[in-house]
């Protein structure tokens, strides 16, 4: 029963901490945006008065028109004169709305206006989000084999160190490559194609797209006048495809890292699934088999539950 | 997975892309150009009503308050007194949103401060939720379940096929947790947000699929909701661990859908009768212990034996037949695929299993019963030597009779052997005879083995061994002596994934006796599949807490094969007899040590 009850006052410990951190952040973001959140307040204050005193339109006539611009901007729509142009529903915009419901980023600069629209979403959702997490760990799975597998045993064979130490370093090797690859890289080019964005901003971006949260505050493409718009976002898209995938080999290489050294076990949390004596059996040789069985041997032997998208390791 | 299905798969997602990126468009445009014209009719009016006003002021202004907008705020009210928009209350949300990846993006840092910060906040954030969404699904699923379980008894108390009862269970699981997480807080939002029935729902769907598009948000407009919004925030938590577990359970079925090929099902079947032959063996184990049979040297002896000849055929030393039907041709057979084919069979062999559990006296009816069953169909398709025509025999016949397993050398003997086993019991349920007709069987079949001398010739000691069974009572007997005959084919039973907990952990089934319905005609063999499959499912996120409590009467602990992997994450915690498996390299001798039965 101890184990039991271990698990509960685990979880309770989980949720009592998670609830302070949350409010640790919250209270950390109240300080720091809330200055800046006045100042801007004040100068639209001092605009609206500004163009109240030297005009003849009076304050209500001003807010009704106001309310419709910011409406209408809402849905994307923008009444300035340069960014009648281009539609937000041509069909890459499209695709790339369709991309950011089926991985769950969700910017929501653009979003259904129509009853019917948001319906479609309700369904396109339910089905698309399982069918992308199912494709996403079909590849990863693959990937696995090619960037986790391949290198670890590469490391102890060649280099000799023992399961865990190879497991440690090809797990900070993988980092660093994936952070400079798909954080670095893409920062550099998105501040360079978008005008407004700082490198900062674009890694802020590239960080926000690629955990799925997808605040929306910067979105790629946007910008009116882009030139050879639809192949931008096409490609963005193909970033995020493969950067996801690649977060998810990360987590998966963490969790199986994690699993080796114990720590799952001692958080008493679901372990990595067990499938790579599965996937490996006609590719193993001999060599390699009783690194298998340090590892099964290794591993304590709880079931895992994966109920996390962001852990789901299939 | 296979790579052309991985293509296709990736396929469908660019197609299904494709698709809704059409439907958007058409949707959606209309609708937009209609907005455009409006706005510009408004502009119009309003620059034509007050002529002092130029275009260019006008769109300054109107920069000016979209970039305020897009920073968060609210311009609308022209209040002086200001309200801000990162009070305790929306800043704790809006954490919320960050860790739980929604990101509605209605609030956002604009500082470049703020911005580093969320950056650092969520790489700890959301791995921490991840872990604690695990934990509380862990729970809720262990929750739900026990009240379906508990619906579920009462169905098969009716004699409704259980097949029926598990897709109904499943079906309602959804319904339960759709009503509990998706229609109540719709309509909760509808009344408090003042939104359509629709846009409730809107909002809800994509919140708990954590996409967060954040023109609708609950609580954003509220200044006096302090209460409300953290309330909202639970809600998140927990629709999100139901949703999870949800879109999990679709996937999987998407997944098993998708390898729906006839090749894989054969390997299935193949599986499928290993697997039985498995929990067979596992319900020996979780029976109320009965000291002389866990000290049985000659049982575990056996075991040890065989599961160190299964590994060597998995390791290909006795030739290539015995390695495919564990793998698979392709050698990608995965896991949860294999584990679904048991749960093929999964129902009749516990409820054979679970017959066989309690002791032996009161269980021979049922078992009987089974019996003479499959005895018509034993005898009538005994004599072919096909592969195939045994496995989906296997399918047909109930779980202890069918001693069908991945040897596939074997096959044809173990099918006629078995055949005999099962005329003997159904005829003779006297331990003292059936003893003589088995041995009788014996010889008559031996000469059948095709170079199977190894596995046989060590258990010619069969008189013995019948003493032994003899003694361990009625329905036990055909057990035991498939085992003396099969050594190698019950030598599967470790090496193969551990099966599903049948008795304690899963909630649908139990020790406790159960009535046994009849098993299923052939022609339901997909129905079942299937059904089977969604159980396996719903059992296959198995909880923590479920692993953790005490199992009564499981002594020995199986030693697990990290093959299967999704078989293994049903077995209670329990320590790996590896280390015997490592000293069983060698034929036993007479007589064996008896080894420690845990470690």
């Amino acid at each position: 029963m101890s184990s039991w009850y271990k698990s509960w006052i685990l979880l309770t410990g989980f949720i009592l901490f998670y609830v302070a951190y949350l409010l640790f952040g919250a209270f950390v973001f109240s300080t720091i945006e809330r200055p800046v959140e006045d100042k801007l307040k004040r100068d639209i204050q001092v605009l609206k008065e500004e163009f109240l005193n030297q005009s003849c339109v009076n304050a209500t006539s001003l807010e009704n028109f106001l309310e419709r611009v910011l409406q209408a901007n809402k849905y994307g729509v923008s009444i300035l004169p340069n960014s009648s142009a281009s539609s937000n529903w041509d069909l890459a915009s499209s695709l790339f709305f369709a991309n950011t419901l089926v991985t769950t980023v969700g910017y929501g600069h653009t979003t259904p206006l129509s009853d019917t629209g948001k319906a479609f979403s309700i369904f396109y959702a339910l089905l698309g989000v399982p069918f992308t997490m199912l494709v996403l760990t079909a590849c990863v799975q693959r990937l696995m084999h090619l960037v986790t597998y391949g290198p670890i045993s590469m490391f102890r064979q060649k280099i000799g160190l023992d399961p865990l130490a190879a497991t440690a370093v090809h797990f900070a090797i993988l980092l660093l490559v994936v952070v400079l690859g798909f954080f670095v890289v893409p920062a550099v080019v998105f501040s360079y194609i978008e005008d407004t964005w700082s490198f900062l901003d674009a890694i802020y971006f590239c960080f926000i797209t690629l955990c799925t949260i997808g605040l929306g505050d910067y979105v790629p493409g946007e910008k009116p006048g882009q030139n050879f718009r639809s192949l931008y976002k096409i490609s963005v898209m193909v970033y995020l495809f493969v950067g996801l995938m690649m977060m998810y080999l990360v987590l998966r290489a963490f969790h199986r890292m994690a699993d080796l050294h114990g720590l799952t076990s001692f958080f008493q949390l679901p372990h990595c699934d067990e499938d790579i004596e599965e996937d490996r059996e006609p590719i193993i040789e001999a060599g390699h088999e009783d690194q298998h069985e340090v590892e099964a041997s290794a591993k304590p032997l709880d079931p895992a539950s994966q109920t996390s998208y962001n852990t789901i390791n299939r | 997975m296979r790579c052309p299905t991985l293509l296709a798969l990736l396929a469908g997602v660019m197609l299904y892309l494709v698709m809704g990126a059409l439907v958007f468009r058409n949707l959606e445009s209309p609708k937009e150009s209609k907005e455009h014209e409006k706005l510009l009719c408004t502009t119009r009016d309003f620059l034509g009503n007050h002529s002092c006003v130029t275009a260019q002021n006008l769109s300054d202004l109107i920069k000016s308050v979209v970039k305020a907008v897009e920073a968060g705020l609210d311009v609308k009210h022209s209040s002086t007194n200001f309200t801000s928009r990162w009070d305790l209350a929306s800043a704790f949300f809006f954490c919320g949103t960050i860790i739980t990846t929604i990101g509605f993006g209605n609030l956002s840092p604009r500082t470049k401060w703020g911005q580093l910060f969320c950056v650092c906040y969520a790489l700890v954030g959301i791995p921490m939720f991840g872990f604690l969404l695990a934990g509380v699904g862990d729970h809720m699923g262990t929750g739900l379940r026990k009240a379906v379980w508990k619906m579920e008894t009462l169905f098969l108390k009716r004699r409704i096929s259980p097949t029926y009862v598990r897709i109904m269970s499943a079906v309602l699981s959804i319904l339960i947790g759709c009503l509990i997480f998706l229609a109540v807080p719709t309509l909760v939002f509808k009344e408090v947000e003042d939104w359509s029935f629709l846009e409730a729902l809107y909002f809800v769907v994509i919140t708990l699929t954590t996409v967060g598009f954040g023109d609708y948000v609950a609580g954003a407009n509220r200044r006096d909701g302090d209460l409300f919004k953290p309330l909202v925030w639970l809600w998140i938590v927990f629709g999100l661990a139901y949703f999870a577990s949800i879109l999990t359970m679709i996937g999987n079925w998407l997944r098993v859908l998708s390898k729906k090929t006839r090749a894989e099902m054969e390997e299935l079947r193949a599986h499928a009768t290993d697997w039985t032959q498995n929990i067979q063996n596992m319900s020996m184990d979780f029976r109320i212990p009965n000291p002389l049979d866990l000290n049985d040297p000659f049982l575990l002896q056996r075991r040890r034996w065989k599961r160190s000849t299964r590994r060597r055929v998995r390791r290909g030393a006795l030739g290539h037949h015995g390695r495919q039907g564990v793998i698979g041709e392709n050698g990608h057979l995965p896991n949860r695929w294999v584990s679904h084919t048991r749960s093929m069979t999964r129902l009749e062999v516990v409820r054979l299993g679970g017959g066989e559990v309690r002791n032996e006296g009161t269980r021979l009816g049922p078992g009987a019963v089974l019996g003479a069953d499959s005895r018509v169909s034993a005898r009538s398709e005994g004599r072919s030597l096909g592969r195939t025509v045994a496995r989906s025999l296997s399918l047909s016949m109930p779980a202890a009779r069918s001693v069908m397993e991945l040897d596939y050398d074997l096959d044809p003997v173990a099918m006629m052997m078995l055949q005999g086993e099962s005329v003997s019991l159904s005829e003779s349920p006297e331990s003292d005879s059936r003893s003589e007709v088995s041995s009788s069987d014996f010889h008559t079949y031996d000469m059948c083995t095709p170079g199977q001398g190894i596995t046989f010739a060590s258990f010619d000691a069969s008189g013995s061994l019948c003493t032994v069974r003899g003694s361990q009572g009625g329905s036990r007997q055909v057990f035991f002596q498939e085992d003396v005959r099969f050594p190698v084919p019950l030598q599967q039973l470790p090496k193969s994934h551990n099966p599903t907990k049948p008795i304690p952990m899963s909630p649908i089934f139990s020790v406790k006796p159960m009535p046994l319905p009849m098993p299923t005609p052939p022609g339901c063999k997909m129905l079942d599949f299937f059904g089977e499959n969604l159980a396996y499912i719903d059992e296959s996120s198995d909880t923590l807490s479920d692993r953790n409590q005490p199992i009564e009467g499981a002594v020995s602990p199986r030693p697990r094969k990290p093959r299967r992997r999704s078989i293994r994450r049903q077995l209670p915690h329990r320590s790996p007899l590896k280390e015997r498996r490592d000293s069983d390299m060698q034929p036993p001798s007479n007589p064996p040590t008896p080894p420690p039965l845990r470690d």
